[in-house]
């Protein structure tokens, strides 16, 4: 009885097993009669799940789009290919999003890697491109040291970059009257938003802004009283938030009700989103857009339609354009390289340079691209380009007048 | 089954899964050996938890922190550079210390406010991740550079579980593993019979630490990525505690049964389903805790299932049955003190203890000597009790002193005390629940001054055991003894410390007649016997009345009788507040109260 | 630093600290009674909250009616939560019940999350309702901080009525003092716990709504804030009300004035590391009051 029940022990180890165990079978690739099958997850549950809603939808709505009239076009099978995705949720846990992607490597069989967003995705995934050799295009990664790491088969298309998020409004503000002097940076602890900050301080101190303070908040924060009350006795020109809209819903309310003054509030995440949580609070601030649905552009119409389809506004959440561009640039490459072969494609990829709504999508050697964003302000709740002058569908108002 | 098949059995089926596992990276694809791998972390993860959970009884809720300091320390020693395991053996000592810096506010908790506190300690590493950045790099966190880690990272988490169950299994049969479940049992107990209860608790939580730093490394090593959210977030933090417990908790197959299943259930979801698949997850979860709350492999049909009956034992049914069997001698193992009447073993002056502003015990004096047996009654709330806890130092007396055998118990520990040779058994039974009548007496077998090791307590225990006539019941668990069986059994385990003064309390209420004239003549024996000095409470003088050789009255914590038993009961002031006007001195031999 | 600056800061930790309390209260009064760790007690409230801020969306209904419709919801889930699932663990040994009830409340949790972010969307929501402020010298004070401390003040002096005055708050009382005694005296234990549980529930909903008034919610923060709460009982004692207003207080002042003397990024900090201090120096928590 011993023996038997033993051997029925390892029989049943070894068939748990074997569903783990499979041979690496080989991709089909440069197929002209399978579709191209773009794999990706989306952080839909978890605490990433609060920075963006409906994307999967969104996702299912570009591939049907796209297909609507063939698919992408491949030089080499001379027609037009039809793409598929391939999703699955992270649950916002960096070790399952690796696990997932091992496995769209190597059962799911997919031919190129689109996204992951966020940081501590874009951490320990993009190795694994390089492992199997899998172009991956991923969206809303931010953070440049993550590009340094000499990885060769890893893009990102976060919308907009660190070095460029502001450029357009620090350019605006050298051309309104009266002239700002100072200027208060409250900056919310993520990376990214450190970056910015650290960035554009230096370089509004270069266009002759004096920095009258410079203060974090972490994530958590829920009162400002403290960091308010220095913003007030700073009396700033210009108060600059560098943050992420939802975390900084409270402050935004709190500076209302303690009456801060300033010439302008400006916020690197003016979305539609904080809109929403302040609501008339918002009115007067300025921000950054990276497009907005009325800017012209390549491929607006492809984005319009799938924003409206799927139900998803660009204005409601920023890190929208950074998906989609990935998936946009994804096609470009297939279509630039000619046939679904992943070195052509990675080829391709190298200092591309790709269109999107917004503008040229172009690539670093280290795959970081160069993504700009217009200057945008609220005005009567709704939101208006003020910069610069060729795309601005409304006129700025300086001082802001409901900051003063 | 016989416990010898379900050894064999059990081990067979380990040895196949470490084979199974050991085969992954070689045969298998990178997703099977990267999910495999997070299956060997969570246990990992989940069995060091059990140690200080499941077999101590303490539930941190914080072990995740561990973790997360274990992949910050390896981190950033491999990014200055340092070789591989240098930089483990770093964080594993790194997160050793912390762990044993926060022992000692940590461990001034009981109960669920130590489950608390330990779970506050993850959001103040996270936000210590994140403000400390030029050590942590803050919200940047640290990229390692990314070579292909997976193989070697794989075989090391193997390693390290393959050491974690042997451990588990190790510190079972350990006097290490028997403090911790003491300590889980019942703390104050433990320590009176002879255990040292902080050395324990620091081990076992640096002990634990460390397996979960070593979990964090590797990991992180393997992500080749550590960032405060990703290590510390709470999110993830409820994982490996409820996978240990959803498995079973304190016993050897507990964790890894509940790795398994919930890793496994996990992944299939995430899998085949778009939507809701952490509904389904929690409500697996929150059914299983509603029905089977001791883990699956305690559920009654799961325990009934034969062929799953080498993964159900609990630790008792696997003791080595030559404990049970070996042929009991008949006597005692204690040793035989010569007895000098004029000596005294126990001295107290102006010995007081108060709680707030009520004085429990108000400047006693006494002097026990060698080898009597002295009665010590009073009403109630005089403060019988309440000396017994200062002598066996469950209380620190106020003030004045307190000297066994010349040596002052003034500022001793309670195991200490033990050590000196102060036994003593409880009002209310407090045996080991959930160990057994034999384990009960081994341990402060185990524990006393030059203590045994386990196999042979647990074999000598059984002599303790038939003098008390305990041996049908000798591998039941003690929680399931009847009341007088539990006395029995105090008064066992109390012998069992080898004590020289030995403090019995109200052994007597609620047993027959004859129940009753047994413990008289083992008081009377024991003192025959082996020289030892006892002191008992008691309110059925009639039982007191056959042995005593001096009685000592208490009356609102102080002493107003102290004599021969025919003066004490011809007090007055003892007549009038205790034994009642009407009381006759019973003839000797005499069984009723 | 003026002194204006230090009172508006106090004005900003004080509101934030009734808040705190807030979600303490109903934690509490559940935990001295049915003591048991509830894990799924911040998320309760994060799904009140986002049911809230979506009642108030779709039909703009004034916090007070948003209150009494969601009282009546959470009375009933509260109820019917302890009956089915944790009530039957009571009958348990000391170490199946508490392992059960940590499953069972980790798994509310989860599927609680999860259920809100399907049904609702995993985005942050608050309720934007704005009421002006007014300046006392250079010190300012919005009035919805005003009302929210009123309902916060309110809340507590209910509460202590109900509990010093009504046989219910009495028997809560007794049974979170000694259970066994309490029974002796007519306290049916098991009803009592079901309609404590459910009481508790229903001081959540009001926690929820003045909770969104403030600050966004979203189905995810549950946890943090059972932390919070967990952190601020200890301090206060269990079952003492008082004690937990006075610790949350406490709690939200030390964070403002964290931020203010220090680094804002520290200030969530602030109440851990607190916590570990006093628990080192008083084990046994703070004994606000004369109670216990």
């Amino acid at each position: 009885m011993k023996l038997s029940q033993t051997k029925l022990l390892i029989t049943l180890v070894m068939t748990l097993s074997a569903g783990l165990v499979s041979t690496n079978a080989l991709a089909k690739l440069n197929s002209c009669n399978d579709p191209i099958v773009f794999g990706t997850t989306i952080s839909e549950t978890g605490v990433f799940s609060t920075l963006a809603e409906k994307w999967r939808r969104m996702t299912e709505v570009f591939a049907e789009e796209v297909n609507k009239d063939g698919g992408v076009m491949v030089k080499a099978c001379n027609k037009k290919i039809p793409i598929k995705f391939v999703i699955y949720d992270d649950q916002s846990v960096p070790a399952t999003a690796v696990s997932l992607y091992e496995r769209m490597a190597t059962v799911d069989n997919v031919d190129f890697f689109v996204g992951p967003d966020w940081s501590s995705m874009g951490g320990p995934v993009p190795p694994l491109a390089d492992k199997h050799k899998i172009p991956m295009i991923s969206a809303n990664v931010a953070t440049p040291s993550l590009y340094d790491r000499g990885l060769q088969y890893f893009w990102g298309t976060p919308f907009p970059v660190v070095p460029r998020w502001s450029e357009r409004y620090f350019d605006m503000i050298k051309t309104v009257s009266p002239q700002p002097k100072t200027i208060f940076f409250v900056v919310h602890d993520n990376p990214v938003m450190k970056g910015i900050a650290g960035f554009w301080t230096k370089k509004a101190e270069a266009q002759g802004l004096k920095i009258v303070g410079n203060e974090t908040f972490s994530q958590e924060s829920k009162d400002f009283t403290a960091l308010i009350s220095k913003i007030r006795a700073a009396r700033p020109d210009i108060v600059y938030i560098a943050s992420f809209d939802n975390p900084s819903v409270p402050l935004v309310q709190q500076m209302r009700q303690l009456k801060v003054r300033a010439m302008d509030v400006h916020h690197t995440m003016l979305t539609g989103s904080l809109a929403r949580q302040v609501n008339k609070d918002v009115e007067g601030m300025t921000g950054e857009l990276p497009w907005y649905p009325g800017v012209k552009g390549p491929y607006d119409g492809l984005v319009e339609r799938v924003l409206q389809r799927s139900g998803v506004s660009m204005f409601d959440y920023i890190f929208t354009l950074g998906r989609i561009g990935s998936y946009l640039v994804a096609i470009q490459a297939i279509e630039k390289a000619g046939v679904v072969d992943r070195e052509k494609v990675k080829e391709a990829l190298f200092k591309g340079t790709f269109k999107s709504p917004a503008g040229d999508i172009k690539f670093d050697e280290r795959g970081f691209p160069d993504n700009g964003a217009f200057a945008i302000q609220m005005q009567g709740g709704k939101v208006f380009v003020v910069w610069p002058p060729e795309v601005a569908t409304g006129k700025l108002q300086w001082p802001a007048p409901t900051w003063q | 089954m016989s416990a010898a098949l379900s050894l064999r059995g059990g081990t067979a089926l380990a040895c196949t899964g470490l084979a199974a596992a050991a085969c992954v990276p070689m045969f298998g694809n990178a997703y099977a050996t990267t999910f495999v791998f997070t299956i060997l972390i969570a246990y990992i993860l989940a069995q060091s938890w059990d140690w200080i959970a499941g077999e101590m009884g303490y539930v941190n809720l914080g072990h995740y922190c561990f973790y997360g300091i274990g992949a910050y320390a390896f981190s950033i020693a491999l990014v200055a550079k340092y070789p591989v395991l240098l930089a483990l053996l770093f964080c594993v000592a790194f997160t050793a210390i912390v762990a044993m810096l926060l022992s000692f506010p940590l461990f001034r908790l009981k109960g669920d406010y130590f489950a608390f506190a330990t779970l506050a300690l993850l959001p103040l590493a996270e936000i210590l991740a994140y403000n400390l950045s030029d050590i942590t790099k803050g919200g940047d966190g640290i990229s390692l550079p990314p070579q292909s880690v997976l193989s070697i990272a794989y075989w090391g988490a193997l390693g390290v579980c393959v050491v974690a169950a042997y451990l588990t299994v190790w510190l079972n049969r350990q006097h290490f593993g028997y403090a911790l479940k003491s300590i889980r049992n019942d703390e104050e107990v433990a320590e009176v019979m002879g255990i040292r209860i902080f050395p324990v608790k620091l081990r076992v939580t640096v002990l634990s630490a460390s397996f979960a730093a070593l979990a964090g490394a590797l990991q992180s090593w393997q992500l080749s990525y550590v960032d405060p959210p990703t290590v510390f977030g709470l999110n993830v933090a409820l994982v490996p505690v409820a996978m240990a417990l959803l498995g079973g908790s304190g016993l050897l197959w507990g964790p890894i049964i509940g790795v398994l299943l919930l890793a496994c259930m996990q992944q299939w979801l995430l899998i085949n389903l778009k939507t809701l698949q952490t509904t389904i997850y929690g409500a697996v979860i929150l059914l299983i805790g509603r029905f089977m709350p001791g883990g699956i492999l305690r559920a009654p049909w799961i325990r009934r299932l034969p062929w799953l009956h080498a993964l159900t034992r609990e630790h008792h049914e696997r003791i080595d049955s030559s404990t049970t069997h070996a042929a009991v001698q008949g006597h005692l193992p204690l040793p035989k003190r010569s007895i000098h009447r004029e000596q005294p073993v126990l001295q107290c002056q102006g010995l007081t203890m108060a709680f707030g502003g009520n004085i429990a015990v108000n400047q006693i004096d006494l002097r026990l000597m060698q080898g009597e047996i002295i009665g010590l009654i009073g009403a109630n709330g005089s403060g019988k009790t309440t000396l017994f806890n200062c002598i066996s130092k469950v209380y620190e007396p106020r003030s004045g002193s307190l000297s066994l055998d010349g040596t002052s118990l003034i500022g001793l520990r309670r195991d200490e005390v033990a050590h000196l040779g102060v036994g003593r058994t409880y009002q209310i039974p407090r045996p080991f629940g959930d160990l057994t009548v034999q384990e009960n007496i081994a341990i402060p077998l185990m524990f006393k001054h030059q203590g045994l090791a386990p196999r042979e307590a647990l074999a000598r225990a059984r002599e303790f055991i038939a003098y008390v006539d305990l041996e049908p019941h000798l591998t039941e668990r003690a929680d399931s003894l009847s009341l007088q069986q539990k006395k029995a059994l105090e008064f066992a385990r109390a012998l069992a410390s080898e004590p020289k003064l030995l403090l019995v309390d109200e052994v007597a209420s609620g047993l027959t007649p004859i129940e009753i004239n047994r413990f008289v003549r083992h008081i009377r024996h024991v003192r025959d016997e082996f020289g030892i000095t006892v002191i008992w409470v008691e309110h059925i003088f009639s039982a007191l009345a056959q042995v005593v050789d001096r009685v000592i009255v208490l009356e609102q914590g102080q002493c107003i009788a102290d004599g021969s038993l025919q003066s004490v009961i011809a007090d007055e002031r003892v007549l009038r507040t205790y034994l009642g006007s009407a009381a006759q001195l019973p003839n000797a031999g005499s069984t009723h109260a | 630093m003026p002194i204006e600056v230090l009172i508006q800061v106090l004005i900003g930790g004080v509101l934030l600290g009734g808040l705190y309390a807030l979600v303490a209260f109903g934690l509490s009064l559940i935990y001295g009674v049915v003591r048991i760790l509830n894990f799924a007690h911040g998320t309760l409230l994060a799904v009140g909250g986002v049911a809230a801020s979506l009642a108030y969306a779709a039909w703009q209904w004034h916090p007070v009616w948003l209150i009494l419709a969601l009282i009546p919801i959470f009375v009933v889930f509260g109820w019917l939560f302890y009956r089915g699932l944790l009530q039957p663990l009571e009958k348990r040994n000391h170490f199946e019940s508490t392992v059960g009830t940590v499953l069972v409340t980790v798994g509310a949790l989860l599927m609680l999350s999860d259920l809100t972010a399907k049904l609702a969307g995993p985005t942050q929501k608050n309720i934007p309702l704005r009421f002006e402020s007014f300046e006392i010298g250079e010190i300012i004070i919005s009035m919805s901080q005003v009302w929210i401390l009123a309902g916060i003040a309110l809340l507590t002096i209910a509460m202590h009525f109900f509990l010093r005055r009504t046989w219910f708050g009495n028997a809560i009382r007794a049974v979170t003092q000694d259970s066994v005694g309490a029974q002796i005296c007519g306290v049916h234990s098991s009803r009592m716990k079901a309609a404590t549980f459910a009481f508790g529930s229903a001081i959540v909903a009001v926690a929820a709504v003045l909770y969104t008034l403030s600050f966004p919610v979203d189905p995810y923060m549950g946890f943090g804030l059972t932390v919070k709460a967990f952190t601020i009982i200890i301090l206060g004692g269990i079952g003492n009300l008082l004690g937990a207003l006075l610790a949350g207080l406490f709690l939200g002042v030390a964070e403002g004035m964290t931020g203010l003397f220090w680094k804002p990024e520290w200030a969530p900090a602030i109440s851990v590391i607190l916590l570990l201090l006093i628990l080192v120096a008083f084990p046994n928590g703070f004994r606000i009051g004369k109670r216990q």
